[in-house]
């Protein structure tokens, strides 16, 4: 159980969904922002709440509880998650911060979005699923 | 010819409380409601009615509740990967007028769409 006690060498940005606490690499989290009435794509699933112009870019605006099969947090607030092939808003219902993380990076389920959640992970009392930003968003893309 | 990443004349179209848009051009026609449209509330996981169709040169018809005409030149914002798919891929991007986003759709594309979700619902 070495893996459980080690700590990770990244950061994280480490924010709340609902009841659940999530962490992404903090390099890729550029900001958190409170976003404006959203747009419905036609055709999305639950999960992708709508769109927003920031930027000069569109984001989709993904809730993380929604998406793992729980109630949706209600949150104005996004994690915006900046990768090469676009970017992602995470609604995030509080935010704690950047922190180091202590345990392991394994998947935290075999199929669906779950492959892209890793742990099991500590910040300080809090478990916590580490996103894998490139997982997630390959997830979404192919309509997860 | 306008650039890939822009249209001129498009229909602003409200489906409940959403929106959606269409390049002018691939509307044929706007006629009243028909019983063989296909209701674009179906691509919202609703049920709502229509009150006006849009016929595509096709002779398809798309049904929404109200629609608007916009003769400026548009910029289009590409889509991301992450809803590229939605709507059977009949997505081309987005634009901003009257102040907010619209999801510009192909009009053919998005009927084959809302017929699908129909033969899914049968």
């Amino acid at each position: 159980m070495a893996a459980l006690e080690s700590e990770t060498r990244q950061s994280y940005l480490v924010f709340a969904c609902g009841s659940s606490w999530y962490a992404v690499p903090a390099e890729a989290a550029a900001e958190v922002v409170t976003f404006p009435e959203l747009t419905r794509v036609p055709g999305s699933p639950p999960h992708l709440l709508g769109v927003f112009a920031h930027r000069g870019e569109v984001i989709p605006v993904v809730d993380m509880s929604l998406l793992v099969g729980g109630v949706t947090a209600g949150s104005r607030r996004a994690v915006l998650v900046r990768l090469s092939r676009g970017t992602l808003a995470l609604t995030a219902s509080s935010v704690a911060g950047v922190s180091a993380l202590m345990g392991a990076l394994e998947p935290l389920g075999p199929s669906g979005v779950h492959v892209h959640l890793r742990g099991p992970v500590k910040s300080g009392s809090r478990d916590v699923a580490v996103i894998d930003p490139e997982g997630l968003f390959d997830h979404l893309s192919q309509g997860g | 010819m306008l650039p890939a990443g822009r249209v001129e004349g498009t229909l602003l179209c409200h489906v409940g409380p959403h929106r959606i848009a269409f390049e002018a051009g691939e509307v044929a026609s706007i006629a009243a409601p028909d019983a063989g449209a296909v209701s674009a509330h179906r691509a919202f996981q609703d049920s709502g009615g229509f009150q006006r169709v849009l016929v595509t040169a096709a002779g398809e018809t798309v049904g929404v509740d109200g629609l608007e005409i916009d003769s400026e030149v548009l910029s289009v914002l590409p889509p991301s990967p992450v809803v590229a798919g939605a709507s059977g891929g009949s997505l081309r991007g987005f634009v901003i007028t009257r102040g907010v986003l619209w999801p510009l759709l192909r009009l053919d594309g998005f009927q084959r769409y809302l017929r699908g979700l129909d033969g899914e619902g049968a």
